[in-house]
């Protein structure tokens, strides 16, 4: 980590629309950076870690920071920051367990200025986001002066801060489909303070009730900071399918969980205690999000 | 390159043209251009609270915003909050009445921060009070009085709305 400095010299390009982002984005090819809350981005120039010729400001593209009711699910615009999920009436009707999500991550400054497209593009190991949406289902759209195209949100992290999106594509929007019945999710993290921290590992988990059986139906796990890109942990999940919600059942999910995860050491922790954190975390997530499944079910209450 | 561009500020309700280049922070040109010290500058990282202004009536950190993306948003800096009130604000007045201001380096930027979040949230429990200032540093009171001359800030303006 470099000592910090005022910010390089740059280009500032500021586009309307998403068409004229495109075509700016098109243009300066290699040398411009896209730039949409800019918490990290500034940073990382401060730092010299990055020092693009033009930045292109995503701030004036109106059209990127709505959300919206679409299909039964939700469209989140790329550029919608972490203030406006977190106190989103639509989000918390269907997804309440992201609004939590957004409202434990940084601080309340942070959070008005941070984007949920920043979030995801930056592929940072530690962002909070990619996991919960994961589990989510969700999917991308990267837009650019090529056309159009949408993408699993599980292929669009490729390694560290590499994603899928092509040199000349922008993240547009993120697509939740509609969230099947009886169902409920949680994210859990673990970080050394109980704000502005880095978060050491996060486990986020969906579960679907089967509600005539009394089992768990479907069920999905994803992982924050458990290795280089945010991963689902399949097997995990598995075993847990038309199981019953127990102690044992979580144990052996959380078991499987810290075996296929990826973590490294850093300061913040040792690899094995992310491992030990991963299976535990796994454990409370799974937990959280199965008994708020199986209660809607049992109230009826999809 | 051309770097100098037209940028259009409006900070405490007074219009600002000026000629800066895309890279300054907000921060810098409310300092250095306007001369408004007031916004402290510190860590510089977006860690520690001290630049906070109010951006549309949403605290943000100044360190990490360019001032050109503040363009056509209302800036409100620690110096427009008692001026708007033509005395202290409520809340300044609750700061130092509870001993929350020691060396006074990180009170312009919780200050903002309680307004923005007491506009948002008039009748706050002590556990969201603290949650709303999780982004600022305070190095001398121990966050305790900050705490309660924001509860009491609270108090002050609740009691105020009623007489209305």
């Amino acid at each position: 980590m470099g000592y910090l400095r005022r910010l390089p010299r740059f280009d500032y390009l500021a586009p309307r629309t998403v068409d004229e982002a495109c075509s700016a984005l098109a243009e300066r090819r290699g040398d411009a950076r896209l730039f949409a809350g800019g918490t990290d981005l500034v940073l990382q120039m401060k730092r010299r870690e990055i020092t693009p010729r033009a930045i292109i400001g995503l701030k004036g593209v109106a059209s990127l920071s709505v959300i919206r009711s679409q299909a039964g699910g939700i469209a989140i615009g790329a550029m919608t920051t972490f203030g406006a999920i977190e106190s989103s009436p639509l989000i918390r009707e269907k997804h309440d367990f992201l609004c939590e999500t957004a409202a434990g991550i940084g601080s309340p400054e942070i959070r008005a200025v941070a984007t949920v497209g920043g979030n995801l593009s930056g592929a940072l190991p530690c962002a909070d986001f990619p996991a919960p949406l994961m589990t989510l289902g969700a999917i991308v759209r990267l837009r650019s002066v090529r056309g159009e195209r949408a993408l699993a949100l599980e292929d669009f992290f490729m390694g560290f801060a590499e994603t899928a999106a092509a040199p000349d594509e922008i993240l547009t929007e993120i697509e939740l489909p509609s969230r099947p019945g009886f169902s409920a999710g949680a994210y859990v993290k673990f970080h050394d303070r109980h704000a502005m921290d880095m978060t050491t590992t996060g486990v986020a988990a969906f579960v679907t009730w089967d509600r005539a059986r009394g089992l768990i139906g479907d069920v999905r796990i994803a992982l924050s900071v458990s290795g280089p890109v945010p991963l689902r942990v399949k097997n995990a999940e598995a075993a847990l399918r038309g199981r019953r919600l127990t102690e044992e059942a979580l144990v052996e999910a959380g078991l499987l969980a810290c075996r296929e995860a990826q973590p490294r050491a850093s300061w913040r922790a040792r690899e094995e205690f992310r491992r030990e954190l991963i299976g535990v975390l796994t454990q409370r997530a799974l937990r959280q999000a199965g008994e708020k499944a199986r209660v809607a079910a049992e109230r009826g209450n999809a | 390159m051309k770097h100098l561009s037209p940028v259009s500020l409006k900070v405490n309700g007074d219009a600002y043209e000026l000629s800066i280049p895309a890279w300054r922070t907000l921060l810098e040109v409310l300092r250095e251009d306007l001369s408004l010290t007031g916004t402290k500058r510190s860590c510089q990282e977006g860690q520690c609270g001290a630049c906070t202004v109010l951006l549309d009536g949403r605290a943000i950190y100044s360190c990490l915003f360019l001032a050109v993306e503040a363009q056509g948003k209302e800036i409100l800096t620690i110096e427009g909050l008692a001026r708007s009130a033509g005395a202290l604000d409520p809340i300044q007045k609750a700061f130092v009445e509870t001993g929350a201001v020691q060396c006074g380096f990180c009170t312009p930027g919780l200050v903002l921060a309680a307004k923005s979040f007491l506009d948002e949230n008039p009748f706050p429990s002590e556990e969201e009070v603290r949650r709303a200032t999780v982004g600022h540093l305070c190095r001398c009171t121990g966050y305790f009085q900050i705490i309660e001359a924001v509860l009491a800030a609270a108090r002050e303006r609740a009691g105020k709305g009623a007489q209305l």
